[in-house]
């Protein structure tokens, strides 16, 4: 097979594998500075905590870069404004590339736990399965409260002006296990599925590269490249594979996050009881 | 004469823009409302807009709570935990909040008795000590009118020697929170009781679903590789 003969399914474009880049670095940098200050009490909190110059700097790193992923976050929702075909509105909303919920989802939910418990057939996916819209939509979730509270937190003084300060214990427990819940889904869950189940070992590249293998989607999602087929626009999307130095680079960059997410994951998991909760 | 009032009416009434613009202008006046509505709302919006740390207050804002059978706590309705903690309660309406407990001078850390409130983030993360806010013996109770920890000043004497512009709302910060799962912070900080079970119900309710899906997921595509492979096997045996 020629390096440029064209085997891969467009599913990202640039602009939102920008957002997920941005996204990744800034959640990165968030749980790493959240935790060195959960954890400040402990050895390994306080090392986490100096990689950035110790507490303070940690907690002021956490602010600015969350005040930063806010931004991020509201241009995203412009971008998918801007991405909603108002004429068809708002029939558009639930079309088969939409990111919405949607009834079929729920069918095909069930039918998928049907299949991994060996009882039902596998389900014919669409574009994104209820999985990929899950994540997305926990993240937009995670988003708005993560934030909301991150920003009474980081600025008690103006907070307690518009609520009374027993708000901010309220706004405190909310934060925190939000970000437990983030951490939890997104370093156990979304890695597994994504980068380390047997189907998408070593790594699902999708999101750095873009596209997506077109026999593994013919696997796992049949129903996206038959639509592609009978409205013939597969040709149009096929794309060759990436360069072999950006896939040792996707390679490297996606390894290095999930080490690390790791890392975080069974230092707070061993030091979780030797913390003030 | 009832002709032309009749008659201004009607032009009146024609004039829609000029009947919109009275519309709002009453209901502008109604949402303001009169400048003596301003004395009946909240006190804590009162202080939280308008007042920052001075710590001085007109006698009917600082006026002590009296003392009045059944404590102060049962005197706004909010029923006591249990009879022998009573007087406790009332402790922190005292000068020497500790006065008469017998071999108090024994003690030389406050949470040999006090261990929970040991265990909050300005002791644990900044530490501070306990007599930088309750100050040093006689420790007076928290409520005790002259108090620097008292309700009315603690703002201005106690937060902001650290938070500096602390109001009277800021001060309403549970320093020693209560524990949030536990059913006794139902009855004293019911908002934190059922804000962390909510948010603990989302959480857990995530994992308990995606934590077996996942594994489900990684062991059935495991099985398929395993079968697939004895099945390519046995072809190239055949």
């Amino acid at each position: 097979m020629s390096p440029n003969s064209k085997t891969r399914i467009r599913r990202f474009s640039p602009v939102q594998r920008l957002f997920h880049l941005l996204l990744i670095l800034c959640f990165m940098t968030q749980a790493t500075t959240g935790l060195a200050r959960m954890y400040i009490e402990t050895v390994w909190g306080q090392r986490l905590a100096w990689v950035f110059g110790g507490y303070t700097p940690s907690r002021t790193i956490h602010i600015y870069v969350g005040i930063f992923m806010l931004c991020i976050f509201a241009l995203h929702v412009l971008y998918m404004l801007s991405k909603v075909n108002w004429r068809k509105f708002p029939g558009s909303l639930f079309g088969p590339d939409s990111m919405l919920p949607q009834p079929r989802d729920l069918k095909e939910s069930i039918q998928h736990f049907g299949w991994l418990l060996g009882m039902a057939k596998a389900p014919r996916f669409e574009r994104w399965g209820y999985w990929e819209k899950f994540d997305y939509i926990g993240v937009c979730w995670g988003m708005c409260l993560l934030g909301a509270t991150g920003l009474l937190l980081a600025y008690p003084l103006v907070a307690s002006r518009i609520m009374p300060g027993w708000g901010l214990n309220v706004a405190f427990w909310v934060h925190k296990i939000e970000a437990i819940l983030a951490m939890g889904h997104v370093f156990i869950i979304h890695f597994f599925i994504a980068h380390l189940r047997p189907h998408a070992f070593p790594m699902d590249r999708s999101m750095f590269e873009g596209s997506v293998d077109l026999a593994a989607t013919h696997h796992e999602k049949p129903d996206w490249v038959a639509r592609l087929e009978e409205t013939g626009k597969l040709e149009s999307v096929l794309v060759p594979e990436a360069p072999g130095w950006r896939r040792a680079f996707h390679y490297v960059f996606g390894y290095c996050a999930v080490a690390l997410g790791i890392f975080l994951l069974i230092g707070a998991l061993v030091n979780s009881l030797s913390i003030t909760w | 004469m009832l002709s032309e009032v009749t008659n201004m009416l009607s032009s009146w009434l024609g004039r829609k823009k000029l009947l919109i613009g009275l519309a709002l202008i009453l209901m502008m006046t109604g949402l303001l409302g009169p400048a003596w509505a301003e004395e009946v709302r909240s006190t804590r919006y009162r202080y939280g807009e308008r007042e920052v740390s001075t710590g001085y207050y007109e006698e009917y804002e600082v006026k002590p709570i009296l003392y009045l059978p059944g404590g102060p706590l049962m005197r706004k309705g909010i029923p006591l935990e249990s009879a022998p903690t009573e007087p406790i309660r009332w402790r922190t309406y005292l000068t020497d909040t500790h006065l008469g407990i017998r071999d108090y001078k024994r003690h030389h850390d406050c949470t040999d008795c006090h261990p929970q409130q040991g265990r909050d983030r300005h002791t644990v993360r900044a530490g501070i000590t306990c007599d930088q806010c309750h100050g040093r013996e006689p420790i007076s109770g928290i409520n005790h009118y002259w108090s620097p920890l008292s309700p009315i000043r603690r703002h201005a004497y106690i937060c902001a020697k650290c938070h500096e512009g602390a109001s009277v709302s800021y001060a309403e910060y549970a320093v020693h929170e209560p524990i949030p799962a536990m059913l006794s912070t139902r009855q004293t900080f019911p908002f934190l009781f059922f804000a962390f079970w909510m948010m603990a119900t989302v959480a857990g309710g995530t994992f308990v679903v995606f934590l077996p899906h996942t594994a489900l997921w990684g062991i059935r595509e495991l099985l398929i590789m395993k079968k697939d492979r004895a099945e390519s096997e046995s072809k190239q045996q055949d």
